[in-house]
């Protein structure tokens, strides 16, 4: 039952492989090309990997129809979870994702802050109070030792004229 | 200058104190990301790529191939402690380092595993010194057509010899290769595959590739399939010492290790797991007592941590003499080069001789610092496992973000990390290797441009790219890797019929 539904969701990841080597060969196709006599078309090696990438989704796609289901990544020294828990995978990328909307607004201290809460959620720690404390040590730490030591710009957000 | 003066030379630069620092918090870096199992080498370099905005090139690089030797030493820890490999390489070690631990015996095996990495580490890193230049000063005659075909043997090994399928090291290696085509083409200025995002026009960038790759698909797949899993530490008893009939078991596998690690990180043979596991073989061959192993015999742990450590010296070779890197590590290493505006290659040793040198140099040195650190404070890097998966996972997330995002502090680098980071998610669910869609993503613009300098300068006859014996040569190499596993995989089935 399990080794079906793995199938399933590799034949979907295979066959939008062999989608995207398609819509690669198609834009690479219709793109107007500058003029210039070049000995090699700039075209080459796209056309050239977009067919291998078709070629070998295909074959990779027959390959799992007759069986050969890909082994997931184990986790070294654990036996692990058989299925992918969606609930956890969706906390974590909110997490991500939530760092990416707020790191121009809030600051790369609170924003990180966010997303460290959100990765310890998905880890199932209940103490929010002290992941939050924790989170803003470590990303404010981060943010004074990059924006004063190592000359990188973060945004202050929130924080701009205080730190 | 010979290279033992040049090696002087190193010595010199390399004992500044900024430098040995560097060297030190290298050492510390590395063997941590080598403890903690789901953070390897190429992930901490990766994460540490910042510090080129402000850090020199020597004291950088000083710091990243100390973190490369650390993570060897660090993952044999793991791997005898806990059965639990931080890295690839160290998954032999754990068949027997364990057994060994269990039967008490974890101090020897720890000690046999540092002792035998330190020798192999010093031996290899002389062999780089006097082969590496050498090697280069072969490699400038080395044509663009030859290039085309070292490349190819690189992405031809190691999809075939990494992961659990050839056919899925080859999409992972196309799909890095398509990465790499992403923006402006120099030659004729066509914008490819950026899909009318203005964005794109610059590129994806390597760094923010490696760092969601690594640590952002890792953190969403061990979240979403393996949070409940835990460590169980195995308690170790008395100081990390040998006996004498150890140090007698000990001396020829670390010998052998390091003769059968060293070539093999030299030629693109995929990463230190067929090193590693040629050793254990070899050992398993030769020992007066076969029937400890499986059990725990000291001789299994001391063969393949000695071919872990020639090998991580070895694959040096390729990427300093030729530009090629031969594994993740030492791709994200030519990156680091690479953002100091360094090219490495065949005039590498010619156009950054001291810098070469002081590198070389500091890897005699963090080798010597990594005995002195890791024997005596085993027990601390042991404590290090008790940090909380929770926290360890949310740190290493804000700081992969923090370092796609501030490589051009662009919204365009984060869009890119978190699709990266998805993609990493699917292909450790569905076996996909990493290793060649960095290599693809890395390599592939460089094989583009050689293989059109090569048609350019043959005014469009493609019979230039099999025209020299080196190139005949690899081609000849590439169809043996390509057909090889199934002739053998033929004869073993026929053999089995029979």
């Amino acid at each position: 039952m399990q080794n079906k539904k793995s199938a399933k969701g590799e034949l979907t990841f295979v066959g939008s492989l062999f989608l995207l080597g398609l819509i690669i060969a198609i834009t690479t196709k219709v793109q107007e090309m500058p003029h210039l006599n070049l000995t090699v078309s700039p075209r080459l090696f796209p056309y050239a990997f977009s067919i291998a990438l078709m070629g070998l989704s295909l074959v990779l796609f027959i390959n799992i129809l007759r069986g050969d289901i890909a082994e997931p990544e184990g986790l070294e020294g654990s036996t692990g979870s058989e299925k992918t828990d969606l609930k956890v995978f969706g906390i974590v990328f909110l997490s991500l994702l939530a760092f990416a909307v707020l790191i121009e607004p809030v600051g790369f201290a609170t924003a990180g802050t966010a997303t460290f809460v959100g990765v310890t959620i998905a880890f199932d720690y209940k103490k929010y109070l002290r992941a939050a404390l924790v989170g803003f040590i470590f990303c404010f730490l981060i943010y004074f030792t990059f924006t004063h030591y190592l000359h990188v710009q973060l945004p202050a957000g929130i924080f701009k004229g205080i730190v | 200058m010979n290279n033992v003066t040049n090696l002087l030379h190193g010595f010199q630069s390399a004992l500044t104190l900024s430098n040995l620092l560097f060297g030190l918090l290298g050492t510390f870096l590395g063997t941590l990301v080598g403890v903690l199992p789901g953070i390897g080498p190429a992930l901490a370099i990766a994460l540490l790529l910042p510090i080129t905005y402000t850090v020199g090139p020597a004291s950088a690089l000083i710091m990243f191939a100390a973190i490369y030797y650390g993570a060897m030493y660090g993952g044999s820890t793991t791997s005898i402690l806990l059965n639990t490999p931080g890295e690839s390489g160290s998954v032999i070690t754990a068949l027997e380092g364990n057994k060994m631990a269990r039967a008490g015996k974890a101090g020897a095996a720890l000690a046999t595993a540092a002792i035998g990495s330190f020798v192999a580490g010093l031996i290899a890193t002389a062999i780089l010194a006097f082969a590496a230049p050498s090697i280069a000063d072969m490699a400038i005659k080395v044509g663009s057509a030859d290039y085309v075909a070292l490349m190819l043997m690189a992405f031809m090994t190691v999809s075939t010899l990494l992961g659990s399928s050839q056919i899925r090291g080859f999409i992972a290696l196309t799909i890095g290769l398509i990465m790499g085509l992403v923006g402006a083409d120099l030659q004729s200025g066509l914008t490819r595959l950026t899909f009318g995002y203005g964005a794109a026009q610059d590129g994806i960038e390597t760094v923010t590739v490696i760092v969601s790759i690594f640590a952002l698909g890792e953190a969403l797949y061990i979240a979403s399939r393996f949070k409940d899993a835990g460590w169980k530490i195995i308690p170790m008893k008395g100081r990390a010492l040998m006996s004498r009939e150890d140090w007698k078991r000990s001396w020829k596998p670390w010998l052998r290790g390091t003769f059968i690690g060293f070539p093999l990180g030299v030629i693109p043979a995929g990463g230190s797991e067929v090193p590693t596991f040629l050793s254990y073989a070899a050992e398993k061959n030769l020992s007066k007592y076969p029937e400890e192993f499986g059990k725990g015999a000291i001789e299994g742990v001391a063969g393949p941590e000695a071919a872990n450590n020639a090998n991580a010296a070895g694959a040096l070779v390729p990427l300093l003499a030729l530009g090629l890197p031969t594994s993740a590590t030492a791709a994200v290493i030519l990156v680091a080069f690479q953002t100091y505006q360094i090219q490495p290659g065949p005039t590498l040793f010619l156009t950054n001789g001291a810098l070469i040198w002081t590198l070389i140099a500091s890897l005699f040195i963090g080798n010597t610092l990594l005995l002195v650190l890791n024997l005596p404070l085993v027990r601390v890097w042991v404590q290090l496992l008790k940090v909380p998966r929770h926290f360890l996972f949310a740190g290493i997330v804000v700081f992969a973000l923090l370092g796609a995002y501030a490589l051009n502090t662009a919204m365009f680098d984060l869009q890119v990390a978190l699709a990266i980071g998805v993609l990493g998610f699917l292909f450790r669910r569905y076996g996909m290797p990493i290793t060649p869609l960095i290599l693809g993503l890395i390599l592939g613009p460089n094989l583009e441009l050689q293989f059109r300098r090569a048609i350019q300068i043959s005014a469009g006859d493609y019979s230039t790219l099999w025209a020299t014996p080196l190139s005949k040569f690899l081609y000849l190499g590439i169809i043996a890797v390509a057909v090889g596993p199934a002739i053998l995989k033929y004869v073993k089935k026929r053999k089995a019929s029979l």
